[in-house]
Protein backbone atom coordinates (compact mmCIF):
# COMPACT_ATOMS: atom_id res chain seq x y z
CA UNK A 1 0.00 0.00 0.00
CA UNK A 2 1.18 3.23 -1.02
CA UNK A 3 1.94 5.56 1.46
CA UNK A 4 2.33 9.67 1.89
CA UNK A 5 4.05 10.50 5.26
CA UNK A 6 2.01 8.23 7.62
CA UNK A 7 -0.95 8.58 5.37
CA UNK A 8 -2.66 5.14 3.95
CA UNK A 9 -3.52 6.11 0.14
CA UNK A 10 -6.52 4.05 -1.37
CA UNK A 11 -6.32 1.56 -4.28
CA UNK A 12 -7.76 3.91 -6.77
CA UNK A 13 -5.54 6.19 -6.14
CA UNK A 14 -2.89 3.76 -8.02
CA UNK A 15 -5.15 3.02 -10.76
CA UNK A 16 -4.57 5.32 -13.94
CA UNK A 17 -7.98 6.74 -15.39
CA UNK A 18 -9.18 8.16 -11.92
CA UNK A 19 -6.48 11.11 -12.69
CA UNK A 20 -8.64 11.50 -15.98
CA UNK A 21 -12.02 13.06 -15.67
CA UNK A 22 -14.58 10.40 -16.79
CA UNK A 23 -16.88 11.57 -19.29
CA UNK A 24 -19.98 8.70 -18.60
CA UNK A 25 -21.86 10.58 -16.22
CA UNK A 26 -22.24 7.45 -13.45
CA UNK A 27 -18.35 6.44 -13.60
CA UNK A 28 -17.77 10.64 -12.99
CA UNK A 29 -20.12 10.22 -9.73
CA UNK A 30 -18.21 7.30 -8.59
CA UNK A 31 -14.55 8.95 -9.39
CA UNK A 32 -16.20 12.33 -8.09
CA UNK A 33 -17.29 10.81 -4.77
CA UNK A 34 -13.86 8.89 -3.94
CA UNK A 35 -11.77 12.01 -4.29
CA UNK A 36 -13.91 13.91 -2.40
CA UNK A 37 -13.40 11.17 0.09
CA UNK A 38 -9.50 11.27 -0.58
CA UNK A 39 -9.56 15.26 -0.21
CA UNK A 40 -11.52 15.31 3.46
CA UNK A 41 -9.60 12.33 4.59
CA UNK A 42 -6.00 13.54 4.02
CA UNK A 43 -6.54 17.42 4.99
CA UNK A 44 -7.86 16.14 8.43
CA UNK A 45 -5.15 13.57 8.85
CA UNK A 46 -2.38 16.48 7.82
CA UNK A 47 -4.39 19.07 9.11
CA UNK A 48 -4.39 21.46 5.75
CA UNK A 49 -7.31 24.04 6.01
CA UNK A 50 -6.47 25.35 2.09
CA UNK A 51 -5.78 23.53 -1.10
CA UNK A 52 -4.05 26.45 -3.46
CA UNK A 53 -5.41 24.97 -6.90
CA UNK A 54 -2.18 26.02 -8.90
CA UNK A 55 0.29 25.02 -6.62
CA UNK A 56 1.79 21.57 -6.13
CA UNK A 57 -0.28 19.42 -3.44
CA UNK A 58 0.42 15.86 -2.72
CA UNK A 59 -2.62 14.26 -3.51
CA UNK A 60 -2.83 15.73 -6.77
CA UNK A 61 0.22 13.50 -8.30
CA UNK A 62 1.12 10.27 -8.02
CA UNK A 63 4.62 9.90 -9.68
CA UNK A 64 4.67 5.98 -9.10
CA UNK A 65 1.92 5.84 -12.33
CA UNK A 66 3.34 9.11 -13.17
CA UNK A 67 -0.33 10.88 -13.38
CA UNK A 68 -1.55 14.54 -12.35
CA UNK A 69 -4.81 15.72 -12.08
CA UNK A 70 -5.43 18.41 -14.36
CA UNK A 71 -6.79 21.95 -13.47
CA UNK A 72 -9.99 21.16 -14.50
CA UNK A 73 -10.26 17.71 -12.25
CA UNK A 74 -8.74 19.52 -9.78
CA UNK A 75 -11.96 22.21 -9.94
CA UNK A 76 -14.51 19.81 -10.65
CA UNK A 77 -14.08 17.87 -7.60
CA UNK A 78 -13.32 20.91 -4.88
CA UNK A 79 -16.59 22.42 -6.43
CA UNK A 80 -18.09 18.99 -5.86
CA UNK A 81 -17.07 19.17 -1.69
CA UNK A 82 -18.31 22.98 -2.05
CA UNK A 83 -21.61 22.69 -3.30
CA UNK A 84 -21.90 19.72 -0.16
CA UNK A 85 -20.54 22.87 2.10
CA UNK A 86 -17.50 21.28 2.45
CA UNK A 87 -15.42 23.52 1.02
CA UNK A 88 -15.84 27.05 0.30
CA UNK A 89 -13.66 29.45 -2.50
CA UNK A 90 -11.59 31.88 -0.89
CA UNK A 91 -11.17 34.30 -4.15
CA UNK A 92 -13.73 34.61 -7.63
CA UNK A 93 -11.47 33.14 -9.68
CA UNK A 94 -11.45 29.66 -7.57
CA UNK A 95 -7.51 29.22 -7.51
CA UNK A 96 -7.89 28.69 -3.38
CA UNK A 97 -9.88 26.36 -1.48
CA UNK A 98 -11.04 26.35 2.33
CA UNK A 99 -11.29 22.86 3.19
CA UNK A 100 -13.97 22.37 5.75
CA UNK A 101 -13.37 18.65 7.11
CA UNK A 102 -15.11 19.50 9.87
CA UNK A 103 -18.35 22.21 9.40
CA UNK A 104 -17.97 25.64 10.78
CA UNK A 105 -21.04 24.26 13.18
CA UNK A 106 -18.86 20.96 14.20
CA UNK A 107 -15.90 24.06 15.12
CA UNK A 108 -18.20 25.61 17.06
CA UNK A 109 -19.00 22.76 19.00
CA UNK A 110 -15.67 21.86 19.14
CA UNK A 111 -14.86 24.93 21.01
CA UNK A 112 -17.13 24.76 23.26
CA UNK A 113 -16.02 21.19 24.16
CA UNK A 114 -12.68 22.72 24.84
CA UNK A 115 -14.10 25.74 27.00
CA UNK A 116 -16.06 23.32 29.35
CA UNK A 117 -13.15 20.39 29.41
CA UNK A 118 -10.94 23.16 30.82
CA UNK A 119 -13.21 25.37 32.72
CA UNK A 120 -12.62 28.39 30.90
CA UNK A 121 -16.68 29.46 31.17
CA UNK A 122 -16.44 33.31 31.68
CA UNK A 123 -12.70 33.79 31.01
CA UNK A 124 -11.02 35.55 28.42
CA UNK A 125 -8.79 34.32 25.64
CA UNK A 126 -7.34 36.00 22.73
CA UNK A 127 -7.89 33.80 19.58
CA UNK A 128 -4.21 32.76 18.97
CA UNK A 129 -4.37 30.99 22.40
CA UNK A 130 -6.89 29.04 21.57
CA UNK A 131 -4.97 27.80 18.06
CA UNK A 132 -1.53 27.54 19.76
CA UNK A 133 -2.14 27.66 23.56
CA UNK A 134 -1.12 24.64 26.02
CA UNK A 135 -4.65 23.74 26.89
CA UNK A 136 -5.24 23.22 23.07
CA UNK A 137 -2.29 20.99 22.54
CA UNK A 138 -3.01 17.39 21.29
CA UNK A 139 -7.10 18.16 20.65
CA UNK A 140 -8.11 19.14 17.35
CA UNK A 141 -8.61 22.55 17.62
CA UNK A 142 -4.10 22.67 17.57
CA UNK A 143 -3.73 24.79 14.48
CA UNK A 144 -6.85 25.30 13.60
CA UNK A 145 -6.84 27.92 10.36
CA UNK A 146 -7.87 31.43 11.44
CA UNK A 147 -10.18 32.08 9.14
CA UNK A 148 -12.23 28.61 10.26
CA UNK A 149 -11.66 29.72 13.94
CA UNK A 150 -12.75 33.39 13.48
CA UNK A 151 -16.37 32.00 11.48
CA UNK A 152 -16.51 29.62 14.32
CA UNK A 153 -16.42 32.56 17.09
CA UNK A 154 -18.81 34.64 15.20
CA UNK A 155 -21.66 31.36 15.03
CA UNK A 156 -20.51 31.36 18.86
CA UNK A 157 -21.45 34.52 19.14
CA UNK A 158 -24.56 35.02 17.30
CA UNK A 159 -25.93 32.19 19.73
CA UNK A 160 -24.67 34.64 22.57
CA UNK A 161 -22.34 31.65 24.02
CA UNK A 162 -18.90 34.17 23.54
CA UNK A 163 -18.34 37.49 22.84
CA UNK A 164 -15.19 38.63 20.47
CA UNK A 165 -13.56 41.80 21.50
CA UNK A 166 -11.46 43.93 18.69
CA UNK A 167 -8.11 44.69 19.51
CA UNK A 168 -5.89 47.03 17.88
CA UNK A 169 -4.58 44.32 15.68
CA UNK A 170 -5.20 41.30 14.33
CA UNK A 171 -2.89 39.36 16.54
CA UNK A 172 -4.96 40.46 19.95
CA UNK A 173 -8.49 39.41 19.11
CA UNK A 174 -9.80 38.46 22.25
CA UNK A 175 -12.97 36.02 22.95
CA UNK A 176 -15.30 35.67 26.16
CA UNK A 177 -16.90 32.95 26.66
CA UNK A 178 -20.26 32.75 28.16
CA UNK A 179 -21.35 29.71 30.96
CA UNK B 1 -30.00 -85.83 -17.51
CA UNK B 2 -30.83 -88.73 -19.38
CA UNK B 3 -34.09 -87.63 -21.99
CA UNK B 4 -37.21 -89.36 -20.50
CA UNK B 5 -40.23 -89.06 -22.72
CA UNK B 6 -43.78 -88.81 -22.08
CA UNK B 7 -45.99 -86.65 -19.31
CA UNK B 8 -43.65 -87.39 -16.72
CA UNK B 9 -40.25 -85.84 -18.31
CA UNK B 10 -42.27 -82.99 -19.35
CA UNK B 11 -43.20 -82.40 -15.98
CA UNK B 12 -39.68 -83.01 -13.96
CA UNK B 13 -38.22 -80.71 -16.71
CA UNK B 14 -41.45 -77.88 -15.52
CA UNK B 15 -40.23 -78.06 -11.49
CA UNK B 16 -36.87 -78.06 -12.45
CA UNK B 17 -37.47 -74.86 -14.18
CA UNK B 18 -38.96 -73.52 -10.68
CA UNK B 19 -36.47 -74.47 -8.66
CA UNK B 20 -33.76 -73.12 -11.23
CA UNK B 21 -35.91 -69.61 -10.92
CA UNK B 22 -36.60 -69.30 -7.33
CA UNK B 23 -32.75 -69.91 -7.07
CA UNK B 24 -31.73 -67.47 -9.16
CA UNK B 25 -34.68 -65.13 -7.16
CA UNK B 26 -32.83 -65.90 -3.96
CA UNK B 27 -29.68 -65.18 -5.25
CA UNK B 28 -30.62 -62.24 -6.50
CA UNK B 29 -32.60 -61.05 -3.10
CA UNK B 30 -29.29 -61.95 -1.32
CA UNK B 31 -27.34 -59.35 -3.65
CA UNK B 32 -30.02 -56.76 -3.27
CA UNK B 33 -30.13 -57.26 0.50
CA UNK B 34 -26.22 -56.82 0.76
CA UNK B 35 -25.66 -53.98 -1.59
CA UNK B 36 -27.80 -52.14 1.11
CA UNK B 37 -26.67 -53.34 3.66
CA UNK B 38 -23.21 -52.14 2.09
CA UNK B 39 -24.95 -48.68 1.10
CA UNK B 40 -25.95 -48.29 4.74
CA UNK B 41 -23.23 -49.15 6.12
CA UNK B 42 -21.45 -46.43 3.72
CA UNK B 43 -23.66 -43.94 4.57
CA UNK B 44 -23.66 -44.13 8.35
CA UNK B 45 -19.95 -43.73 7.82
CA UNK B 46 -19.91 -40.82 5.66
CA UNK B 47 -22.38 -39.33 8.23
CA UNK B 48 -20.09 -40.07 10.74
CA UNK B 49 -17.10 -38.88 8.82
CA UNK B 50 -19.13 -35.73 8.41
CA UNK B 51 -20.09 -35.33 12.14
CA UNK B 52 -16.65 -35.87 13.16
CA UNK B 53 -15.22 -33.71 10.71
CA UNK B 54 -17.51 -31.17 10.82
CA UNK B 55 -15.40 -28.25 12.21
CA UNK B 56 -12.98 -28.73 9.37
CA UNK B 57 -15.42 -28.84 6.96
CA UNK B 58 -17.14 -26.04 7.95
CA UNK B 59 -13.82 -23.57 8.30
CA UNK B 60 -11.31 -25.34 5.45
CA UNK B 61 -11.73 -24.49 2.48
CA UNK B 62 -9.83 -26.66 0.64
CA UNK B 63 -11.07 -29.66 3.32
CA UNK B 64 -14.68 -28.39 2.64
CA UNK B 65 -13.92 -28.97 -1.36
CA UNK B 66 -12.82 -32.22 -0.99
CA UNK B 67 -15.92 -33.07 0.81
CA UNK B 68 -17.83 -32.09 -2.18
CA UNK B 69 -15.79 -33.90 -4.82
CA UNK B 70 -15.84 -36.90 -2.47
CA UNK B 71 -19.93 -36.22 -2.35
CA UNK B 72 -20.14 -36.21 -6.05
CA UNK B 73 -18.34 -39.56 -6.90
CA UNK B 74 -20.85 -41.55 -4.75
CA UNK B 75 -23.89 -39.17 -5.81
CA UNK B 76 -24.98 -37.59 -2.41
CA UNK B 77 -25.50 -33.59 -2.96
CA UNK B 78 -25.23 -31.89 -0.07
CA UNK B 79 -26.52 -28.80 -0.95
CA UNK B 80 -29.96 -30.53 -2.59
CA UNK B 81 -31.92 -29.72 0.02
CA UNK B 82 -31.48 -26.81 2.34
CA UNK B 83 -34.07 -29.09 4.72
CA UNK B 84 -32.34 -31.99 4.58
CA UNK B 85 -29.83 -34.72 6.90
CA UNK B 86 -26.48 -33.20 5.69
CA UNK B 87 -27.80 -29.44 5.66
CA UNK B 88 -29.15 -29.94 9.24
CA UNK B 89 -25.96 -32.29 10.03
CA UNK B 90 -23.26 -29.08 9.01
CA UNK B 91 -25.38 -25.35 8.39
CA UNK B 92 -23.29 -26.09 4.74
CA UNK B 93 -26.97 -24.78 3.01
CA UNK B 94 -27.18 -21.95 5.10
CA UNK B 95 -23.44 -21.26 4.52
CA UNK B 96 -24.15 -21.35 0.83
CA UNK B 97 -27.27 -19.47 0.41
CA UNK B 98 -25.65 -16.62 3.24
CA UNK B 99 -22.63 -16.65 0.50
CA UNK B 100 -24.81 -16.51 -2.07
CA UNK B 101 -26.82 -13.79 -0.93
CA UNK B 102 -23.41 -11.56 -0.04
CA UNK B 103 -22.02 -12.33 -3.19
CA UNK B 104 -25.21 -10.45 -5.04
CA UNK B 105 -24.57 -7.43 -2.57
CA UNK B 106 -21.32 -6.94 -3.45
CA UNK B 107 -22.08 -7.53 -7.46
CA UNK B 108 -24.08 -4.66 -6.32
CA UNK B 109 -22.06 -2.45 -4.68
CA UNK B 110 -19.05 -2.87 -6.74
CA UNK B 111 -21.18 -2.29 -10.38
CA UNK B 112 -20.42 1.49 -10.79
CA UNK B 113 -16.63 0.80 -10.20
CA UNK B 114 -16.30 -2.72 -12.70
CA UNK B 115 -19.67 -1.93 -14.84
CA UNK B 116 -21.00 -5.06 -13.60
CA UNK B 117 -18.33 -7.56 -14.18
CA UNK B 118 -16.05 -8.84 -11.62
CA UNK B 119 -13.09 -11.08 -11.25
CA UNK B 120 -13.67 -14.43 -9.38
CA UNK B 121 -10.47 -13.93 -7.21
CA UNK B 122 -11.53 -10.21 -6.92
CA UNK B 123 -15.01 -11.33 -5.56
CA UNK B 124 -13.56 -13.86 -3.34
CA UNK B 125 -11.07 -11.49 -1.33
CA UNK B 126 -13.97 -8.63 -1.07
CA UNK B 127 -16.06 -11.87 0.65
CA UNK B 128 -13.48 -12.67 2.81
CA UNK B 129 -12.92 -8.81 3.75
CA UNK B 130 -16.55 -8.83 4.41
CA UNK B 131 -17.00 -11.81 6.51
CA UNK B 132 -13.81 -10.95 8.21
CA UNK B 133 -16.10 -11.18 11.62
CA UNK B 134 -17.16 -14.75 10.69
CA UNK B 135 -14.28 -17.37 11.46
CA UNK B 136 -15.03 -19.70 8.46
CA UNK B 137 -12.86 -18.31 5.32
CA UNK B 138 -14.05 -18.61 1.97
CA UNK B 139 -12.19 -20.59 -1.27
CA UNK B 140 -13.15 -19.32 -5.51
CA UNK B 141 -14.71 -22.99 -4.98
CA UNK B 142 -16.90 -22.32 -2.21
CA UNK B 143 -17.65 -18.63 -4.52
CA UNK B 144 -18.32 -20.94 -7.24
CA UNK B 145 -21.10 -23.46 -5.73
CA UNK B 146 -22.48 -20.42 -4.22
CA UNK B 147 -23.10 -19.01 -7.52
CA UNK B 148 -24.55 -21.97 -8.90
CA UNK B 149 -27.17 -22.53 -5.71
CA UNK B 150 -27.90 -18.50 -7.63
CA UNK B 151 -28.87 -20.83 -11.16
CA UNK B 152 -26.61 -17.96 -12.60
CA UNK B 153 -23.58 -19.28 -14.28
CA UNK B 154 -22.43 -15.88 -14.28
CA UNK B 155 -21.79 -12.86 -12.71
CA UNK B 156 -22.59 -10.40 -14.77
CA UNK B 157 -25.04 -7.40 -13.31
CA UNK B 158 -24.80 -5.31 -16.65
CA UNK B 159 -28.14 -4.69 -18.63
CA UNK B 160 -26.71 -5.01 -21.58
CA UNK B 161 -25.53 -8.49 -23.60
CA UNK B 162 -21.49 -8.62 -24.30
CA UNK B 163 -21.22 -9.21 -27.97
CA UNK B 164 -18.07 -11.11 -29.52
CA UNK B 165 -16.69 -8.11 -29.95
CA UNK B 166 -17.06 -6.90 -26.54
CA UNK B 167 -15.86 -9.88 -25.31
CA UNK B 168 -12.52 -9.72 -27.91
CA UNK B 169 -11.60 -6.25 -26.47
CA UNK B 170 -12.00 -7.83 -22.55
CA UNK B 171 -9.78 -10.73 -23.38
CA UNK B 172 -7.57 -8.22 -25.09
CA UNK B 173 -7.02 -5.93 -22.10
CA UNK B 174 -6.61 -8.72 -20.03
CA UNK B 175 -2.47 -8.87 -20.51
CA UNK B 176 -2.09 -5.17 -18.88
CA UNK B 177 -5.47 -4.39 -17.77
CA UNK B 178 -6.17 -1.46 -20.54
CA UNK B 179 -6.01 -1.19 -24.26
CA UNK B 180 -5.61 1.46 -26.81
CA UNK B 181 -7.55 2.10 -29.87
CA UNK B 182 -4.21 1.08 -31.91
CA UNK B 183 -3.64 -1.80 -29.95
CA UNK B 184 -7.48 -3.15 -30.77
CA UNK B 185 -6.23 -2.43 -34.59
CA UNK B 186 -3.55 -4.34 -34.64
CA UNK B 187 -3.82 -7.05 -32.62
CA UNK B 188 -7.49 -7.74 -34.05
CA UNK B 189 -7.16 -7.09 -37.09
CA UNK B 190 -10.21 -4.34 -37.12
CA UNK B 191 -10.91 -1.63 -38.57
CA UNK B 192 -10.61 1.72 -37.07
CA UNK B 193 -14.57 2.50 -36.93
CA UNK B 194 -15.19 -1.19 -35.21
CA UNK B 195 -12.33 -0.31 -32.60
CA UNK B 196 -13.59 3.27 -31.86
CA UNK B 197 -17.38 2.01 -31.46
CA UNK B 198 -17.05 -0.91 -29.73
CA UNK B 199 -14.66 0.83 -27.04
CA UNK B 200 -17.00 4.01 -26.93
CA UNK B 201 -19.73 1.17 -25.98
CA UNK B 202 -18.14 -0.19 -23.63
CA UNK B 203 -17.23 3.43 -22.09
CA UNK B 204 -21.04 3.99 -22.09
CA UNK B 205 -21.74 0.81 -20.33
CA UNK B 206 -19.85 1.64 -17.25
CA UNK B 207 -17.30 -1.26 -18.00
CA UNK B 208 -14.27 0.97 -19.24
CA UNK B 209 -12.33 4.02 -18.25
CA UNK B 210 -10.50 6.30 -20.27
CA UNK B 211 -6.95 7.77 -18.71
CA UNK B 212 -5.68 10.24 -21.23
CA UNK B 213 -2.94 10.91 -18.51
CA UNK B 214 0.47 8.64 -19.96
CA UNK B 215 2.53 10.66 -21.73
CA UNK B 216 2.72 9.30 -25.03
CA UNK B 217 -0.59 11.39 -25.47
CA UNK B 218 -2.08 7.97 -26.16
CA UNK B 219 -5.93 7.47 -24.42
CA UNK B 220 -6.10 4.12 -23.15
CA UNK B 221 -9.24 2.40 -21.97
CA UNK B 222 -8.67 0.85 -18.82
CA UNK B 223 -11.11 -2.20 -17.52
CA UNK B 224 -11.38 -2.20 -14.10
CA UNK B 225 -13.57 -5.38 -14.22
CA UNK B 226 -10.37 -7.36 -15.90
CA UNK B 227 -7.87 -5.93 -13.59
CA UNK B 228 -7.98 -4.47 -9.55
CA UNK B 229 -6.12 -1.21 -8.46
CA UNK B 230 -3.65 -3.25 -7.07
CA UNK B 231 -2.93 -5.50 -10.24
CA UNK B 232 -3.08 -2.71 -12.76
CA UNK B 233 -0.36 -0.93 -10.72
CA UNK B 234 1.72 -4.19 -11.30
CA UNK B 235 1.16 -4.73 -15.18
CA UNK B 236 1.76 -0.57 -15.39
CA UNK B 237 5.05 -1.09 -13.81
CA UNK B 238 6.00 -3.89 -15.92
CA UNK B 239 5.13 -2.07 -19.11
CA UNK B 240 7.32 0.76 -18.38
Amino acid sequence: MQKLGDFKLPHFFNYPPYFTLQPVRDTREKQAQLWKELILDYCRSQKIFVIGLEEDFPLFTNPVIERTLSHEARQVFLSALVSEGRAEWMDKGHKKCLILWLRIQDWADCILNFVKENGLEDSVMTVEEIRSGIESRGTELAGIDRTVLTRALRLLEQKGKATIFKGTSADDEGVKFSA
Amino acid sequence: MRRRPGISGLQTAAAARDQYRLLGENVAKIRTDLMKEQLATFRSQLEEFARKHKNDIRKNPAFRSQFHEMCAKVGVDPLASNKGFWAELLGIGDFYYELGVQIVEICLATRSHNGGLINLQELCTLLCQRRKTARDSVSEDDCLRAISKLKKKLVRSVPTELNKDHNAILELAQAHGYVTVEEVEKQLLWSSGRAVDTLETLLKEGLSMIDDGHRDGKRRYWFPCVASASAALGSEALKT
